[in-house]
């Protein structure tokens, strides 16, 4: 298109919108991309996925939705589904004649905007401009040229734009056009892609555990982080999606998961899409961040297998060797128990396999790291609450016990920053056993975990808003007495009835205990 | 030569409907009949002959497949069989698209009788659309050139 035909685009959407149609099946394709027309979007086709990632990797701002069929011979589409929404976070629509409700399940968890049956009709494309506004990609289609002003390169970046009106969006997409206009040439140099690879992401946190919450700003944390050729604006972004993932987590108030998956999930994807296919009733979280964009966030996380994600708590631990000393700090940031569970995770994932073996090491590690693996102590943060947590979550990483749901296993994870993010945010109240409030669902969870594991109940149940409401309904003083049982039950009270975790630095939590 | 071309939009009208009727053609063919405009005046003819040429090849993968001299690979010719499926679905092939509906059941099945008399059907099947959508085409041509218009034929 040319820029004459963009802005016109720009200005007509969805008429114009950029579509990418892949189906191997050449009837199919030529029926698809007639209809795309027939509805005035910019159709491309191709009949292989491997082209189709090809031309989306070459420039990523050169579409604004993928439609993809399921069963290809190149390249199975839910897999090129995820790759999209992994490395360019565009909407993605399936295709299928499978009518048979898992594909559509399957198209829904690796991350699929629609699923649409063929024979497609032409009412069906006709609203597909939806999932392009819903992404805030509006703006995608205008930000091929990297100008270094806010809208540049970075596709997340959107998702704030998302939430301002849709002319205000036009408007400024039109004047980056014309700012655009004179460099809109495909040799220009453009802003490359910002990966966020494990190390990135690393430096990110360890960025943002060292400002604490309210200070994490992306100007700071990008000066922190000192990574060359990474803007404020691509730290903005990932800071958003890191945010809204621990929004999630806290609204979950499920620690299972694995905080290595919430990891691995962050490195996975510069860009995920938001939880959608997590069946969480959604807590509210003082925190209102951003669009919702980890839906397919439990996709990326799904493929990381349970030993991976011990992998991950090693290098997690590697990597925040001064965890304990951050934790306080890090009393109202969100997910740096993220920061804290490394710590414990060398002598986790030695305990793994015992830890695995018996819910009561389960019980044992949600009570206290006094026990039985003593080595946890150490490892543990100083934080009860915390503790109990990094337990429920590392014991979850370790997940031999944990069924889990591909679904839910990563949202768990991010759950668990979130968890901590409030357990942060309220740490007295959390000692205190008063306020159960809202944003103590996780710490409700964690309790009822705790006490269905004393009942050898196996598996640390996910996103299950009941146990926040019954645990809820037992109230304070719940909290010393069920850390009392567990205690008996290990019989190592003598430690932990004193109510000195050998944390040595957290005495509001101990005098609560 | 009004008579003519009345008789033969007469008779496109009447062939039309009749293979509705016989159950070749389904509401799918109408839709793609829609899109048919001035800007692709061919795009009926243009999609069915892309369809055949799918035939021909998914068939010649599925007569392969059910060929073998060891073990038949069913989830092969399943996978043919959901491709055909999806694109006569996509065209409005009905009965074609009802074959593949059976034919999966016995790939499924492993049946492999059963297979092999559905790829029978499915050959046969898509030769007679074949023809009878050829003779569709020629009759538009004919109206077309005796300076009629091609009706639109509403399929009640």
């Amino acid at each position: 298109m040319t820029v004459e035909q963009d802005i016109e685009a720009l200005d007509q959407f969805p008429v114009g919108m950029r579509v990418l149609a892949v189906d191997d099946d050449q009837t199919c394709l030529r029926i698809l991309q007639t209809l795309l027309h027939r509805c005035q979007y910019h159709v491309t086709t191709t009949n292989q996925a491997q082209t189709a990632l090809e031309l989306l990797r070459e420039n990523k701002n050169r579409f604004d939705l993928v439609i993809s069929d399921v069963d290809m011979p190149d390249m199975d589409g839910f897999k090129l589904l995820e790759l999209v929404g992994l490395e360019m976070d565009l909407p993605v629509i399936m295709l299928s004649a499978h009518s048979d409700p898992k594909y559509v399940m399957k198209g829904v968890k690796h991350g699929a905007c629609d699923y649409l049956l063929k024979p497609v009709r032409i009412e069906e494309l006709k609203n597909i401009w939806q999932h392009v506004v819903r992404k805030g990609k509006l703006k995608k289609k205008t930000s091929s040229v990297s100008n270094g002003g806010e809208y540049g390169g970075d596709s997340d970046h959107n998702g704030v734009r998302a939430n301002r009106k849709r002319k205000d969006q036009f408007e400024e997409e039109a004047e980056e056009e014309e700012r655009g206009n004179e460099n809109d040439d495909p040799t220009a140099p453009k802003k490359p892609r910002v990966v966020w690879t494990r190390e990135l992401h690393n430096k990110f946190l360890v960025a943002v555990d060292h400002l604490g919450v309210k200070e994490a700003v992306p100007k700071k944390i990008l000066d922190m982080m000192n990574v060359d050729k990474l803007t404020r604006e691509n730290v903005a972004s990932h800071l958003q999606k890191f945010r809204v993932a621990l929004k999630k987590i806290t609204d979950e108030a499920n620690q299972q998961a694995n905080m290595a998956a919430i990891d691995s999930h962050f490195m996975q994807m510069s860009s995920l899409k938001g939880f959608g296919s997590f069946h969480h009733n959604h807590h509210h979280h003082h925190r209102q961040i951003g669009s919702g964009q980890y839906h397919n966030g439990a996709t990326a996380m799904r493929h990381y297998p349970s030993n991976m994600t011990l992998g991950r708590l090693d290098s997690l631990a590697g990597r925040f060797p001064n965890v304990s000393s951050s934790l306080p700090r890090n009393h109202n940031d969100g997910g740096y128990i993220l920061q804290g569970l490394p710590m414990a995770s060398p002598s986790l994932t030695s305990q793994q396999s015992s830890l695995m073996a018996s819910p009561s090491n389960l019980l044992l590690l949600n009570g206290q790291p006094q026990t039985s693996p003593p080595s946890l102590n150490p490892g543990f943060s100083p934080r009860f609450d915390i503790n109990k947590r990094l337990d429920q979550w590392s014991n979850a990483a370790l997940s031999t016990n944990i069924p889990q749901s591909d679904v839910h296993s990563k949202p768990d994870a991010l759950e668990w920053n979130l968890l901590n993010s409030n357990l942060d945010t309220n740490p007295t109240t959390f000692c205190t056993n008063t306020d159960f409030g809202s944003s103590n669902a996780a710490q409700a969870n964690c309790f009822e975990i705790q006490r269905r594991e004393h009942g050898i109940e196996e598996g640390l149940c996910m996103g299950q808003q009941k146990q926040q409401s019954g645990f809820m309904a037992s109230d304070a003083g719940s909290l010393n007495d069920i850390v009392n049982s567990i205690m008996t039950k290990e019989e190592s009270q003598a430690e932990f009835s004193e109510g000195d975790l050998g944390f040595g630095w957290f005495s509001p939590l101990r005098t609560c205990i | 030569m009004d008579a003519l071309v009345a008789q033969l939009q007469m008779q496109f009208r009447d062939y039309t409907i009749s293979l509705y009727q016989q159950g070749f053609l389904d509401d799918q063919f109408t839709e793609l009949k829609k899109l048919q405009d001035e800007g692709s005046p061919d795009f009926v003819a243009e999609v069915l002959s892309l369809f055949f040429e799918d035939c021909v090849k998914l068939i010649g993968n599925m007569a392969r497949a059910l060929d073998q001299t060891g073990t038949v690979d069913y989830s092969q010719v399943g996978a043919s069989v959901h491709q055909l499926k999806g694109s006569s679905s996509s065209v409005g092939a009905k009965r074609v698209k009802g074959l593949c509906v059976t034919f999966k059941e016995y790939c499924e099945a492993k049946n492999y009788e059963g297979c092999v008399r559905c790829l029978q059907q499915v050959d046969i099947e898509y030769k007679t659309l074949k023809t009878k959508l050829q003779d569709m085409f020629n009759l538009e041509k004919q109206i077309i050139q005796a300076g009629g218009i091609v009706p639109q034929v509403d399929i009640n």
